[in-house]
């Protein structure tokens, strides 16, 4: 039945009157708490299963098969019960109603009827990172430590998996390649079920795939082309979700000089025929230089066959740089090849995005040129901040691996750049965020598709991310985009990357080995350095400067950099890629953060999601006092956010999800010179574009906040 | 309906480019821009949400959906259709056809969400309640009875309270769902119909307002109270039908103050003063939030579509764009 309050207002109306105004014109903040405050009461206390010690807890977990017993096997009983002292003698609290809602209705672990709690939020802390831990109590202490204190959150599988005895995979992202043929078309529907079962969302390359009207077996005028795969996986991912914690989700990626190209963009017409029409797939395209040059020169760009391609160079369309072979493809007569306008084909894009959303951009030779690893990236993921090389499988004909080629997957986790400042030890947060983060790698083993696991075995990769960066800012009184905003993101991403790099160096020397290829990486070769050691890096404005000396954070200097490039090329670096920055949507919540590095989206942000419905979240660190310091990003405007985003690119190995927002009176030109901005700050991805339409003066809903410019 | 349709005995080519009243204009291309269709929204998103509703709870979603389906559909072929004839600018006219059709659009996304949720058996079971309940029935005759008469202004008046009122008892319970984390795709796809209400109420009002202001000060006095007299009948009959569809599950009392707070937006939509005190207006902040017809609803790819989506303007780009 409906739920109805005990006393007064029940939480949900004490929550949605952040999106009230006070008859003072205040934001009603006291509300919001109010509104946690009696979901304990009221909810979360009355639905917790009451143990009288951990012992019994633990015992009754492990024996109903709640708990995985080789998790806790690894540890001593008394220090389980010390880090649970320590644990909860931190005294952590649920800011925001959305936080503790968030967590209890997602991530909590909950008796199989789905009715009672068995975790508060300081065990999940815990069972997480004696989980990471894999038996090492320092790191243990040091996870917990970390994490209760909301320095390092990591991703929404980890956090809500690790530990489990039902549970999905700990890892973020996977992302495919599919090769121009019916075997491999079929493993990756195949692969794109069991990693949706897995948890996390799945992105694929459909580059490589004949354009329709191609030939088979040399008949001309047989291939459909890549519409109907599409088809195929938005079913599968449709169908498969992650014990109904998580709906799947997936991406697919095309050449901007595939043939299908328009085709492919006008699935997400609002008004294209159902057979072709595609809903809750993603996608993306991958544009490389050559493309914004033809535009630039108002000319024609060629759409090559992939068919074709691939039997004149012998290699699939993907792995080749267009920009690089554009002239010697267009005078080869071997290749079929139309044409369509540059221009208009950024303008349909820009058309699509506002429509959509919808596609993403991957800038193919922006990305390739930062990449330190040897090979070639030519397609992103699910949030466009996953960014690295595969190679392709070759198949029997019984569908086994003849060759298996590596495909990618990535385990993320954010740091909160406020808390991480105000924890003074950035090294040591960067530290143990790292090895939280190598350990999902190495525990991680994805059997039921074998080139994932074989990619993660030799890559190791992972991806770090930060959140929180507006909160930061707007607590510190700096504007987003300021001179001293970008600064700081500039000296911040550079100092993280200086750890980040000097911890999977440390790991490397433990395990006695580094990622595979690492001989053939810039790491190796030493020139990665090169604009660390050749350079000087400090903060820019006095600001900036004060706010390290007050964390009592340093800054590294040349003299560091020339001393970590000697331990690196001597012992390499455990994790082929080391950063990439999520979108961070739930766990942002649960850690009280504002998403990612990206401005504020609404002073007061309505969030829907399937679980939660609609539900109102405060800006973190945002109070009635220094709400100019927290203007959203339609009034930032999308140049301060490729700006911010472009200093912290140059530290990051991976991406960065960049989404661009615009007011309802942009026009499809406006969104094309944001993009053209984009890709001259040397920006790698751009995420979705976000357009806001406000009320028709005189039917908004009145003293409502998120109503208000 | 035996008579005929009065039709305009006479028409000029619209000119866009000759514009008297610039608000036809602006609400021609909000509505344009606004245009959406039910196949957007992923409504099979809900059917595990609506297998959660007990059977009382999903009986009662139906009933409100058919009622709507009835009022969309006389907002459509009737109502929007009838002021065609007295509007006072041809671009008034342009946007009244454009409000008919999206009353459709209305109307036929109810069905979407049936065929979606439902067995055909459970919906036609719905649709004969509708056809049943006398209340409901009572207050489609009530508006029709309206459209068939004879004053321009009285049509308008009756249309604004249809847009603005009589819509909201059934609007308040996928809010309420909303807000309960329950059916939020359906949810989506209602604020997206609410978003178009909530223009058409406010433009039929905005033209009842130009229309009164050549009227005598004798009939507006007559009108003012006409309207009135309107907005009382139609509201102990809403208050009956509230009773009939909210007293199981003990949400009619809230549903109330959700009515008096739009019977005060629609005679605000047509110019006059609030008739319901505040002290019964104070509708659940919950519901009212979850009203916001605007455009800044954040979700992720996990979620559904969300309620925001608008046609973006296109303009080509120009050489000085790309100079790099």
């Amino acid at each position: 039945m409906i739920e109805k309050p005990r006393t007064g207002m029940d939480y949900h109306s004490l929550n949605a009157m952040l999106n009230l105004y006070d008859t003072e014109g205040n934001i009603q903040f006291d509300k919001d708490r109010e509104a946690a405050r009696e979901y304990f009461l009221q909810h979360v206390n009355q639905n917790t299963v009451f143990f009288h010690s951990l012992k019994e807890r633990l015992d009754y977990l492990v024996e109903k098969n709640y708990y995985e017993p080789e998790v806790l096997a690894q540890y001593d009983f008394a220090f389980i019960q010390q880090l649970h002292d320590r644990a909860y003698g931190k005294k952590f609290r649920f800011p925001t109603f959305l936080g503790a809602f968030k967590y209890y209705t997602s991530y909590t672990l909950k008796t199989f009827d789905g009715q009672r709690y068995l975790e508060r939020y300081e065990d999940r802390v815990v069972m997480v990172s004696l989980a990471l831990a894999a038996g090492d109590e320092e790191l243990a202490t040091s996870l917990v430590d970390e994490i209760i204190a909301g320095r390092f959150q990591p991703a929404t599988p980890t956090f809500l998996n690790a530990g489990k005895a039902q549970r999905g995979e700990f890892v973020s992202c996977f992302l495919l390649r599919i090769e121009d043929n019916m075997e491999s078309i079929g493993r990756s529907i195949n692969s794109a079920l069991q990693l949706s079962k897995r948890g996390g969302g799945v992105a694929l390359s459909l580059s490589n795939i004949r354009e329709s009207g191609a030939p088979i077996k040399h008949i001309e005028n047989q291939s459909s082309g890549i519409i109907p795969v599409m088809k195929l996986l938005e079913d599968s991912f449709t169908y498969a979700n992650q014990l109904g914690a998580r709906q799947g989700a997936g991406a697919v990626y095309l050449s901007a000089h595939h043939p299908d190209i328009m085709k492919f963009m006008d699935t997400k017409r609002e008004n294209a025929d159902e057979k072709i029409r595609i809903k809750t797939l993603s996608l993306g395209i991958v544009v490389p230089d050559i493309t914004f040059d033809l535009a630039r020169k108002n000319e024609e760009m060629y759409l090559f066959s992939p068919y074709d391609v691939e039997r004149v160079y012998g290699v699939p369309f993907g792995d080749i740089s267009i920009t690089e072979k554009y002239y010697e493809m267009v005078d080869d007569s071997r290749i079929r090849k139309t044409k369509i306008s540059a221009r208009s084909f950024f303008q349909t894009v820009a058309e699509l995005q506002f429509e959509s959303g919808y596609p993403y951009i991957v800038f193919e030779d922006t990305v390739n040129r930062a990449n330190p690893v040897k090979g070639r990236i030519n397609m992103s993921n699910l949030c466009s901040e996953i960014l690295q090389v595969n190679t392709p499988s070759v198949f029997n004909d019984d569908l086994t691996y003849e060759e298996t080629g590596k495909d990618i997957s990535c385990n993320l986790g954010s740091m909160n750049i406020a808390l991480a400042m105000d924890g003074g030890d950035l090294s040591k947060t960067v530290e143990i965020a790292v090895r939280g983060l190598t350990a999902v790698s190495t525990q991680s083993s994805i059997d039921s598709v074998p080139s994932i696991k074989y990619g993660n075995d030799r890559a190791h990769a992972i991806g770090l991310g930060q959140m929180n960066l507006h909160g930061y800012l707007g607590r510190e009184r700096i504007h987003y985009g300021s001179e001293e905003g970008i600064d700081f993101t500039n000296i911040y991403f550079y100092t993280v990357l200086f750890h980040a790099i000097a911890a999977s160096n440390r790991i490397a020397k433990e395990q006695g080995t580094a990622f595979e290829g690492f001989e053939d990486s810039k790491y190796a070769s030493g020139e990665f350095f090169d604009k660390y050691t050749d350079q000087e890096w400090v903060p820019a404005t006095s600001r900036v400067e004060q706010l390290f000396a007050d964390a009592g954070i340093t800054i590294p200097t040349q003299e560091d950099w020339r001393e970590l490039k000697a331990e690196v090329q001597k012992h390499g670096i455990f994790n082929q890629n080391l950063q990439a920055v999520p979108p961070t949507g739930s766990i942002s919540y649960i850690n009280n953060s504002t998403s990612s590095i990206h401005p504020i989206a609404s002073k007061i942000e309505i969030r829907k999601e399937g679980k939660l419905g609609r539900v109102y979240y405060p800006a973190p660190f945002m109070d009635n006092d220094n709400l100019e310091y927290f203007k959203d990003a339609y009034e930032i405007g999308p140049e301060k956010v490729i700006d911010t985003y472009a200093a912290a690119t140059q530290h990051v190995d991976q991406g960065l999800s960049l989404t661009l927002f615009f007011p309802d009176t942009a026009t499809t030109r406006d969104i094309n010179k944001a993009q053209i901005y984009a890709w001259r700050k040397g920006i790698k991805t751009i995420y979705y574009i976000r357009i806001r339409q406000l009320a028709l003066e005189g039917t908004e809903v009145d003293g409502c906040v998120s109503c208000m410019l | 309906m035996t008579e005929k349709l009065t039709l305009v005995s006479h028409v000029d080519a619209i000119n866009w480019n000759r514009i008297q009243d610039d608000k036809d204009v602006e609400v021609w291309n909000r509505l344009t821009s606004n245009f959406w269709l039910p196949e957007k929204v992923p409504i099979s998103g809900d059917i595990q949400s609506w297998n959660t509703l007990t059977p009382e709870e999903q009986t009662l979603t139906m009933r409100v959906f058919t009622g709507l389906t009835l009022l969309d559909t006389i907002q459509g072929t009737v109502g929007a259709v009838s002021l065609i004839p007295d509007a006072l600018t041809p671009h008034e006219e342009a946007v009244y056809t454009n409000i008919a059709f999206m009353e459709s659009v209305h109307a036929k996304s109810y069905s979407s969400i049936f065929s979606t949720l439902c067995s055909t058996k459970e919906i036609d079971e719905a649709f004969r309640w509708s056809t049943e309940n006398q209340n409901l029935q009572r207050k489609a005759q009530i508006v029709l009875d309206y459209y068939h008469g004879d004053d321009p202004l009285k049509r308008k008046v009756a249309s604004t309270l249809l847009e603005s009122f009589l819509f909201y008892s059934g609007f308040y319970l996928p809010m309420h769902w909303s807000s309960r984390a329950k059916l939020t795709n359906t949810a989506d796809m209602i604020r997206l119909i609410i978003r178009d209400e909530a223009v058409h109420g406010y433009y039929i009002g905005y033209k009842y307002q130009k229309g009164l202001e050549k009227e005598t000060p004798e009939r507006r006095e007559e009108l003012k109270e006409y309207t009135f007299n309107l907005l009382y009948d139609l509201y102990e009959n809403e208050v009956q039908y509230t009773h009939d569809l909210y007293d199981g599950v003990g949400l009619a009392e809230d549903v109330k103050k959700f009515l008096h707070y739009n019977a005060n937006k629609a005679l605000m939509n047509l110019g006059y003063e609030a008739l319901f005190p505040s002290t019964v207006t104070d509708v659940s902040p919950a519901i009212l939030s979850a009203l916001s017809p605007n455009a800044d609803e954040n979700h992720d790819f996990f979620s559904g579509s969300g309620s925001s989506y608008v046609i973006g303007k296109h303009e080509e780009t120009t050489d000085d764009d790309w100079d790099f």
